[in-house]
């Protein structure tokens, strides 16, 4: 604070002198520099009013003599005592300067000069108004039962206004010309937090005239995106796609601003991620294609940026889940084709990803298992068809539904029957992309020897933890780390979940697996995206879950 | 009960009191107690919303006494009109307060220090005065600033925001009168005619028959489940009024403009048949000048025809019932002349003639 102090007198200077250029903020031009200027005089009200308050009244005026000057203004211009909390903030700063007990003249007009300009602010009406004054003075009413209902009638006829202009563009009797429309936007700008101009920003929102090019202040998007993210207002769905699709600079803030959640947030699982995604209402907005590719190159982005994060990856898993669902529910046939969503990718392939897995009895899994797989295998390793943008884009569609590899590390080790290779092939493929087929040929020869001798460990009656490390292959005696650990550990750990004695030895094996951070937390990460997609399917496996559910927690305690 | 009934003749009388020079012999402990009291009351107004007996009895004494301190008589202050105004009688009290000079430093210091208290401890609470005076002083700057820009006005009477709010307002505070006086709100009515100014208070009640008998009016009001869901009861009220009233009535048929007065004969068949009454009345009194082969006025005070003419052409132009009444009375007043065909001896004869080819 004391810093704030410090840089006080310039700000004072600029503001009195912005004050006094905006005046009463009548003319068009001084009412969009105010308008633009409101947030930051905001902030400087709030840091006057923080050295204010440890001063006693004649301390302040020794130290700004023009103090009375400068509230004064403020008090006189609308805008800031409609904005936000400015009003609030602008009389806590009046009520620093009262004197309790004035002592001489001088202080008592300081006095009576604060007590007028409270009354400004706070009571009698409007020097425009006084037949009204009298009219609900006779009724027997005070100013405040009057004027939440006229404010309510001058934005609902507003609205209703721009509804005809919608409707009826020709009817010129009420047509609001598109210069008016611009102004309302800017006059709006810093009005929207107020709840009674709810439907007001919704009707401009949703209007669209008949130019071409967009008739609403971009002030305007932006005061009602950061009102929105700030949780300051509340919209219905359609008036936030409408914002997203008409100001993409508002659209791409929101995506960041979900970014910024998600990293600021400690300790993420799933479930507060997808608490995080449906609260930003982004999966819902994604129904609109343009929106989804907006959000979707960003996660691309993202993820390239951090080099495939596996926190990048279980964002956009969940944003995935979310975002089918919504358009499951907004409508049972699709509006627009998958290839609308997901250009680069090929259109036969979403459409076996998109298969809900929920919608397929367990035991059938294996069917489009193995068809996402083969399929992928051929698209990759078929040198035209990945031509123009490689295997990463196959790879990233198969990011946003990494559940099918996930199912397909679980059925790799419990299907009775040999399970096809393809299956290992979808797994390897999808820790990464890279186009080294000497590096998945290694890759898979290791998960292929590991995986038999797990699935002979299956039958074994009795299961030490040795012997499943063993079986991993630590002990092999090649002395080669191995190609793909990840893949090992992936279903060693799927082997710990379900094999019957797998709770016994599970504490065990993990640590002897555990050895750095990054794989604990890789760990972590395995049993939280496997519970999550378990509920997400309705899987039945009570002993498994309860095991995945206890290791979960003991090793977020060690973390 | 009777307690109760005591608190609220005592802070309807510290409120009276807040207005006048008395306060200047309050001190600090004088404006905490007040409001106290009146948040006490607030407290009142949120247990007993649904308590039937309760309220009316509150009701009732409130009208009482606002009859008593003059609520209809010229100098009336307004006070706790009604249930509803305990909502917010703390802040009434805080803004009477504020505005009176005659309030000593000392006891204004400290009913800023209560009013607000400044950011952070009480802001979390539901709903503080601070918070609620804040928003008030919001929502007033906004109205400032739609108006500054020209919104919210409207060459259309009934639409206008100014009139509409004024017109909501009158049927809320008509309903609860008429709930508390036997005889309903026609007095009432009446002393508002002798003190508002009579033409905003003409287009007030026009506004108010206009209303959309189902617009939500009044307002948030969850609490009162009987509270009356249309404004059906006090636009009736003003039929009945200015049935009763003819002289008030003719005023209003005469100085309304005609396109508003049919809309509202549109919504109220009584006062349809009082208008068309009139209007016939009024084309009574124009005689033919030969000469300049024109119908003129009697007296000064007479409807020119050209007026006349207006009024039931905009009668004509409303939809079927109003449109084949008119014409109907109108054949039957030109039948009673005697049913002439040519101009210039019946003025029957001649509206019809004139509606038919300005048709």
């Amino acid at each position: 604070m004391a810093q704030d102090a410090v840089g006080l007198p310039s700000d004072y200077q600029f503001w009195m002198w912005k004050l006094s250029v905006w005046g009463q903020a009548s003319t068009s031009e001084t009412q969009q520099d105010t308008c633009r200027h409101l947030p930051q005089f905001q902030e400087f009200l709030r840091q006057m009013y923080e050295a204010l308050k440890e001063m006693d009244s004649s301390t302040v005026i020794e130290r700004f003599p023009t103090i009375g000057q400068l509230l004064a203004k403020a008090c006189l211009n609308p805008f800031i005592l409609a904005y936000d909390e400015s009003q609030k903030i602008l009389i806590w700063c009046l009520c620093c300067l009262i004197n309790k007990e004035p002592q001489n003249s001088g202080e008592s007009k300081l006095n009576s000069w604060i007590r007028e300009m409270l009354s400004h602010i706070l009571s009698s009406f409007r020097f425009d108004m006084k037949e009204v004054g009298l009219f609900t003075h006779c009724l027997g009413y005070a100013p405040a039962d009057y004027y939440p209902g006229l404010l309510k009638n001058m934005v609902l006829s507003l609205v209703s206004e721009l509804r005809e202009n919608h409707l009826n563009g020709f009817n010129t009797q009420r047509r609001m010309v598109p210069e008016r429309v611009r102004s309302l936007s800017r006059v709006c700008a810093p009005l929207i937090t107020l709840p009674d101009f709810k439907p007001l920003v919704e009707a401009l929102l949703t209007y669209h005239g008949r130019e071409p090019q967009e008739m609403l202040w971009p002030e305007f998007f932006d005061a009602v995106n950061d009102a929105f993210l700030l949780k300051k207002i509340s919209l219905p769905k359609s008036a936030i796609v409408c914002l997203w699709l008409r100001h993409l600079p508002s659209l791409e803030k929101a995506v960041l601003h979900l970014f910024e959640k998600l990293i600021s947030s400690e300790r993420n699982s799933l479930r507060r991620i997808e608490c995080f995604m449906k609260d930003s209402l982004l999966p819902e907005a994604a129904c609109h294609p343009a929106i989804f590719r907006m959000v979707d190159e960003m996660f691309r982005y993202a993820l390239l940026e951090t080099d495939g994060a596996p926190e990048v990856l279980a964002a956009i898993q969940v944003f995935t889940w979310c975002f089918v669902e919504a358009l499951e529910k907004e409508d049972t046939q699709l509006k627009f084709t998958l290839k609308t969503y997901f250009p680069y990718a090929s259109p036969s392939l979403v459409m076996v990803l998109l298969q809900h897995p929920k919608g397929i009895p367990q035991g059938l899994w294996h069917q489009p298992l193995t068809h996402i797989s083969e399929m992928l295998r051929e698209i990759v390793e078929d040198q035209a068809h990945w031509s123009c943008r490689g295997p990463f884009e196959s790879w990233f569609v198969l990011v946003h539904f990494g559940g099918w590899a996930d199912v397909a590390a679980e059925h790799l080790l419990m299907s009775a029957a040999e399970p096809p290779e393809a299956w290992l092939w979808l797994l390897a493929f999808s820790y990464s992309p890279r186009d080294r087929s000497q590096w998945r040929a290694e890759a898979m020869a290791e998960g292929k020897a590991v995986l038999s001798r797990l699935r002979k460990l299956l039958r074994s009656p009795t299961l030490s933890a040795r012997d499943v490390h063993a079986a991993a292959g630590e002990q092999s005696g090649d002395p080669r780390p191995p190609a793909c650990p990840w893949l090992i550990r992936r279903l060693t750990l799927n082997f710990l979940l379900w094999a019957p004695g797998g709770h016994t030895i599970a504490r065990e094996v993990i640590t002897l697996m555990a050895q750095t951070d990054e794989i604990t937390h890789e760990i972590i990460g395995f049993l939280d995206q496997t519970l999550y997609r378990w509920d997400r399917l309705c899987m039945e496996a009570p002993t498994s879950r309860k095991l995945a559910r206890e290791l979960l927690t003991e090793l977020r305690v060690h973390v | 009960m009777e307690s109760l009934l005591q608190h609220l003749d005592r802070f309807s009388e510290v409120l009276a009191v807040s207005r006048t020079t008395h306060v200047s012999s309050w001190d600090p402990a004088t404006v905490r107690r007040a409001l106290q009291w009146a948040g006490y009351l607030r407290h009142i107004h949120r247990r007993f919303g649904r308590h039937v007996r309760i309220r009316t009895a509150l009701e009732r004494r409130l009208h009482n006494h606002w009859k008593q301190v003059g609520g209809s008589g010229p100098a009336s202050v307004p006070g706790l009109t009604s249930f509803r105004a305990l909502e917010r009688c703390d802040l009434l009290l805080s803004q009477r307060l504020l505005e009176n000079p005659a309030l000593g430093d000392a006891a204004f210091h400290s009913l800023l220090q209560q009013l607000f208290p400044g950011p952070g401890v009480l802001e979390a609470e539901e709903e503080t005065l601070q918070g609620s005076l804040a928003l008030l002083a919001r929502r007033r700057s906004a109205v400032h600033v739609l108006r500054l820009n020209g919104y919210g006005e409207t060459s259309v009477l009934q639409e206008d925001s100014v009139i509409k709010t004024q017109a909501e307002l009158l049927l809320e505070r008509l309903q609860q009168v008429g709930r508390a006086e036997a005889e309903g709100p026609s007095r009432f009515l009446s002393s508002l005619w002798e003190r508002l100014p009579q033409n905003n208070f003409l287009q007030v009640i026009a506004a108010a028959l206009l209303l959309p008998s189902s617009s939500p009016q009044p307002p948030k009001e969850p609490l009162e489940p009987d509270s009356p869901k249309t404004p059906g009861e006090g636009s009736q009220e003003l039929v009945y009024w200015l049935l009763r009233k003819s002289d008030i009535m003719a005023t209003f048929c005469r100085s309304l403009p005609a396109g508003l007065v049919t809309s509202v004969a549109g919504r109220h068949p009584d006062l349809f048949q009082v208008y068309l009454g009139l209007l016939t009345n009024w084309g009574r009194h124009l005689h033919y000048d030969l000469q300049k082969g024109i119908w003129v006025e009697a007296e000064s005070q007479d409807v020119p025809w050209e007026e006349l003419y207006g009024r039931f052409q905009s009668l004509c132009q409303a939809p079927s019932p109003l449109k084949d009444e008119v014409l109907t009375a109108l054949a039957s007043c030109k039948a009673q002349d005697g049913d002439f065909e040519v101009p210039g001896l019946s003025i029957w004869t001649d509206l019809l003639l004139a509606l038919r080819s300005g048709a």
